[in-house]
């Protein structure tokens, strides 16, 4: 008994003290693969702030933005090109989006605008690959996936790269949505799509700017993730990621999302290193399922969440 | 306290607002038929009739929410049958909900500024920054809501979360929110529904002040008859989706064709 407390509580920190370069170099992988997983979480928070609905989409549209990008580039456009392409082909998607899925179902309950995008991931999924193939696709941005030493500490170069990316996408939106006008016509129209047409702010242009922002995101969550794995269906399988992120750090809340994926991203490395082998290792496949469970006993509402406060 | 952007017109010219004909048909149902009406630059005109006589219709059709299956709706003398909501709104037409759609995720304040938000221009670089002219436009959106609240005296309660206040002060808060954009023309939709006598009263005063101090001309719903009377200049009433009476009120109160659409006639 005595045994299982110490291995449990005593044993791990023990370990960590005993090497701070190796504990700097997890903490600094968990908040790098955080960060991407803020990333994602995002595009949801975008679309969760203006259009009140779970997009359940999102990650496939992290696959389509890669295989989009990876598809032109084997056809020979530089990396530039294509990649303009690529937003001008999720600005395309968002504006598709909008007329056919968003429009007809105006003022429906959430729940119908949530099965709207669980079909929009079917037919995404199935279109990329109709017209991109479904095999594994190999993405090169030009940055190797090599480390360099920084104060006795490794440093994954595509991963700094995909941090650095990815903390000024996120200062920017973050900005950009919580300071502009932009920003209290979302929140006006995420709350009430009636009132908010009444006060003359045109739904339809907010849903594509919206959409369009979560597409970017998309297409840069889909290079990061895309250049370290491959570009293949899993792709789409790392929104599942972003679910514990957004339970942790609240659905409509952008420093939310970031805050949350940064911890998530540390916390499933420590548990990991540290506490993976007390159990056989693959901790780090559940182990933010279950701090995400653990927080909707909690804290329901998220970190930044908005709190719930029920008139009776 | 407002400054007119265009000088008034000559009394005699054009209505402000023209409905001609408009007829709403939802399937079977013939909301609204052929109904003409005209309202005026600064008048109060009260719209009654029993429920399901086409009231709340006829304001989703000259808000935008609906489109007329047929005929026409002219504002400052333009055709703008078949503009959408945030067209209708930028046009200077504002309006209040029968069941109340502030954003209750959000404070007051906030809710009221959202009804500045068609009057706010400039670089989003800037207000990102929150500084330059950005900082010195949301300042004077700032005093101009606050002009409202004074008027409208919800001072105490401008940082409480609409969906948490008692359904009369929400009613107010939409009221600001509308009166927020200025508008030239103002759409309430029983304003005074489940409200008690005292709060009626603000209510009706709140009505004549907006009236008398800003100009704006309103339409309202009411079925308070007593409301009716005493703030409206006109009354028109609909009864299965027809004018059937529009004039003075003491006119439409001695109509027979509206007391017998209201305690109905056995025509046996």
């Amino acid at each position: 008994m005595l045994d299982i407390l110490y291995g449990v509580l005593v044993g791990p920190l023990k370990d960590m003290a005993g090497s701070p370069a190796f504990l700097a170099e997890v903490v600094i992988g968990g908040l790098a693969a955080g960060l991407m997983y803020s990333l994602v979480a995002l595009g949801f928070v975008l679309i969760y702030k203006a259009s009140g609905v779970f997009n359940f989409a999102q990650g496939v549209m992290v696959l389509f933005a890669a295989l989009t990008l990876v598809g032109l580039m084997e056809r020979g456009a530089p990396l530039v090109l294509a990649l303009l392409l690529t937003m001008a082909v999720m600005g395309a998607l968002a504006f598709a989006i909008e007329r056919v899925v968003l429009r007809p179902l105006v003022n429906q309950e959430q729940i119908i605008l949530f099965m709207a995008t669980i079909g929009l991931n079917f037919f995404l999924e199935g279109f990329g690959e109709l017209v991109w193939g479904s095999n594994v696709k190999r993405l090169d941005v030009g940055i190797p996936d090599s480390s360099f030493m920084v104060w006795g500490v490794q440093v994954n170069r595509l991963e700094l790269t995909a941090a650095i990316t990815a903390a000024v996408l996120v200062a920017v939106m973050a900005v950009f949505f919580q300071r502009t006008r932009i920003g209290r016509a979302l929140r006006a129209v995420a709350d009430d799509h009636e009132a908010a047409l009444s006060i003359g702010i045109p739904l339809n242009t907010i849903w594509i700017v919206v959409w369009s922002a979560a597409g970017l995101v998309a297409i840069v969550a889909g290079i990061m993730w895309g250049a370290k794995s491959g570009v293949q269906f899993s792709l789409s399988l790392i929104a599942l990621k972003a679910l514990p992120v957004l339970i942790l750090g609240g659905f409509e809340s952008v420093p939310g999302a970031i805050v949350g994926g940064l911890i998530i991203g540390v916390g499933e490395k420590l548990a990991e290193v540290y506490w993976g082998p007390l159990v056989g290792g693959a901790i780090e496949n559940w182990f933010a399922y279950v701090l995400a469970l653990a927080f909707l006993l909690v804290r329901p509402q998220g970190l930044f969440g908005e709190r719930i406060i029920e008139r009776v | 306290m407002r400054e007119p952007t265009t000088p008034p017109p000559v009394a005699s010219a054009t209505p402000l607002l023209e409905v001609d004909e408009v007829s709403v048909r939802f399937g079977a149902i013939q909301a609204l038929d052929r109904v003409s009406l005209e309202i005026g630059r600064g008048e109060i005109v009260a719209i009654i009739g029993p429920n399901g006589a086409g009231k709340t219709t006829l304001l989703n059709v000259i808000s935008g929410f609906y489109h007329p299956t047929a005929g026409r709706i002219r504002f400052e003398g333009r055709d703008r049958t078949r503009l959408r909501p945030y067209d209708v709104a930028a046009l200077g037409i504002a309006r209040t909900f029968q069941n109340v759609a502030l954003f209750k995720g959000m404070s007051v304040l906030d809710n009221i500024m959202t009804g500045r938000l068609l009057k706010m221009r400039g670089s989003f670089l800037w207000e990102a920054l929150y500084w330059g002219p950005a900082m010195r436009q949301e300042l004077a959106h700032r005093e101009f809501v606050e002009r409202i609240i004074d008027f409208l005296e919800i001072e105490a309660i401008r940082k409480a979360g609409a969906g948490t206040l008692p359904y009369g002060l929400q009613k107010r808060v939409e009221l600001a929110r509308a009166l927020a954009a200025e508008p030239t023309l103002l759409l309430l939709d029983e304003p005074m529904a489940g409200m008690n006598v005292e709060e009626k009263e603000d209510m009706c005063r709140f009505i004549l002040g907006v009236n008398d101090e800003f100009g704006t001309t309103i339409a309202l719903i009411e079925h308070d008859m007593s409301v009716v009377m005493d703030i409206s200049d006109r009354v028109i009433a609909l009864d299965y989706g027809r004018k059937i009476a529009d004039g003075r009120p003491d006119e439409v109160r001695a109509d027979e064709g509206v007391i017998d659409a209201y305690l109905g006639v056995s025509h046996a």
